[in-house]
């Protein structure tokens, strides 16, 4: 075969399956490829720094922390909304995304996202900024900027895996577990040794709740229908087991529960934190990247 | 106003691959791109399988799944029930892609603009013409429109789309055994509603809710 010929075919069946292929596409489950793959990954990464960016900053008003929510609202602001516009193709008309908040997901976060900037700016500039009201609308507010990502993959019928009931319920927590152990190094990091101590039973429950939602995702996702259960196998073998076993097994599971044991009773020590959680913040992105990459959607025939 | 929508017969269908070709040539598609496939697949194991051959195209739904997920309104229905993308709204999200069950919509960019037909040969002149005559914008969401600049000009003519060729899908033109029909859902008279109800029609995947404006028969 001369290279032309190997040319010809590589662009009559492109690797990335868009080519003519009458007897598998859509014939079998087919994958999600949009939101993940190639410049997918963006979209992977912006809702991953949206979530922890504004889960330090929802912690942070329960301990009136400063430092915590202008790092949270930068993250969440640039980080995250930087990502979010080199996903798109065009980020220009990015401005036209507020045009719909009543029937699409995606325009209600740019909204949300928008009076979080606001708000969240105005909360830092302002002495006694700290007051119940504002702690209460900007809670809200970090909630649905957490929750934003899988909410805007709860609603695609067409991928049961997505569809699940306990996607938002796991990605409220992640973002509350994750935003909490980074609060908890930056308490170590300032050296308020008590405080860090005093955050360390919140550390256990939430890593409680954040572990049965995972299972409870796996579970409900099996159980749900022959297309979801797809899912879950391909999160079980294949390519993508090595991420599960490692990402979510170790990563997610296994190291935070060694460091949360070691840590019980609120013997805290900066470098488990730490430790805890480059484990956690990779074990999350582990677990956004399997529930994106392994959707699937229903045959057509 | 009408509501257009279309009606494919699969025992007609002799998966020629007439209405792929036809439709790419109608909208100048680059190569990987297409609006129109034949899915062929089996059910059954040997010696009781039988072959599925099923035409799809976008579905045009009523209830578009693509329509509610499109965050600046680039994806909206038509009047006459077409649904359609305007290029100069979209933001490339592809919010509307992930939420399409059908799987019918492309994303055009600078791969899909700059693949050739003869690989490492340059662009055909017929490439190069298309790319003129039938622009698409990089960085958007492309898809079948039913054809509607056809069915616009056909009908500005006064004539009837689904009986006139010059007003109807090039699809529906290039089939050479009638297997597809296009015609108005919304008048009880048409012939792809008698054939809807003589033959019970059915839409793909009905759970989701859409509403598909192509129907099937056998």
């Amino acid at each position: 075969m001369n290279d032309n010929h190997q040319n010809l075919v590589e662009t009559m069946f492109p690797s990335d399956g868009s080519g003519i292929k009458p007897y598998e596409w859509m014939i079998s489950p087919t994958r999600q490829r949009q939101w993940i793959d190639e410049k997918g990954i963006f979209l992977w990464l912006a809702f991953f720094f949206s979530e922890i960016g504004a889960g330090l900053y929802f912690m942070s008003l329960f301990y009136s922390f400063r430092p915590g929510i202008v790092i949270g609202w930068l993250i969440t602001l640039i980080l995250g909304g930087v990502i979010h516009m080199l996903y798109l193709g065009n980020p220009k008309r990015a401005w036209r995304m507020l045009m719909k908040p009543n029937t699409s997901e995606l325009s209600r976060g740019i909204w949300i996202i928008g009076v979080f900037a606001v708000l969240g700016f105005l909360q830092m500039i302002t002495p006694g900024g700290f007051n119940m009201v504002f702690n209460f609308i900007m809670g809200i507010l970090c909630l649905l900027i957490i929750s934003h990502g899988f909410a805007t993959m709860n609603v695609v019928r067409a991928l049961p895996a997505w569809s699940s009931t306990v996607v938002l319920p796991l990605s409220i927590i992640s973002g509350i577990w994750v935003g909490h152990q980074l609060l908890q190094l930056l308490f170590a990091l300032s050296g308020s040794a008590t405080v860090v101590s005093g955050m360390e039973v919140w550390a256990a429950t939430f890593f409680l709740i954040y572990i049965l939602c995972i299972g409870l995702y796996a579970w409900g996702t099996w159980h749900m229908s022959d297309v979801a259960k797809i899912s879950v196998k391909k999160m079980l073998e294949g390519d993508l087991k090595r991420i599960t076993y490692v990402g979510v097994g170790v990563l997610a599971v296994l190291l935070p529960l060694i460091f949360t044991l070691i840590m019980w009773g609120g013997s805290t020590n900066g470098f488990l934190v730490f430790l805890r959680l480059a484990s956690v913040l990779a074990g999350d992105l582990a677990i956004r990247y399997l529930i994106m990459k392994t959707a699937v959607y229903n045959p057509l025939i | 106003m009408p509501r257009w929508g279309m009606v494919i017969d699969v025992k007609r269908c002799i998966a020629c691959w007439g209405c792929t070709i036809a439709c790419k040539e109608e909208h100048f598609l680059p190569p990987g791109v297409f609006f129109n496939r034949v899915l062929i697949g089996e059910t059954g194991k040997f010696p009781t399988s039988s072959k599925l051959i099923y035409p799809v195209l976008c579905n045009h739904c009523e209830d578009a799944a693509c329509v509610e997920a499109c965050p600046t309104g680039a994806t909206y229905v038509r009047e006459d029930g077409i649904v359609a993308i305007d290029d100069t709204k979209c933001v490339g999200c592809r919010a509307c892609m992930v939420a399409c069950p059908y799987q019918q919509r492309t994303y055009y960019d600078e791969k899909t603009k700059n693949r050739e037909f003869f690989p490492g040969q340059g662009k055909t002149e017929m490439e190069t013409i298309g790319e003129k005559l039938y622009p698409f914008k990089l960085g958007t969401v492309i898809k079948c429109n039913f054809c509607s600049e056809r069915v616009d000009e056909g009908m500005k003519k006064g004539l009837t789309p689904g009986k006139d060729e010059d007003a109807t899908p090039a699809c529906v033109n290039i089939c050479p055994v009638g297997a597809r029909v296009f015609g108005d859902l919304d008048d009880p008279n048409s012939e792809i509603n008698r054939l809807i109800m003589e033959k019970k029609g059915k839409q793909l995947r009905k759970e989701f809710g859409t509403e598909p404006a192509v129907y099937y028969i056998d």
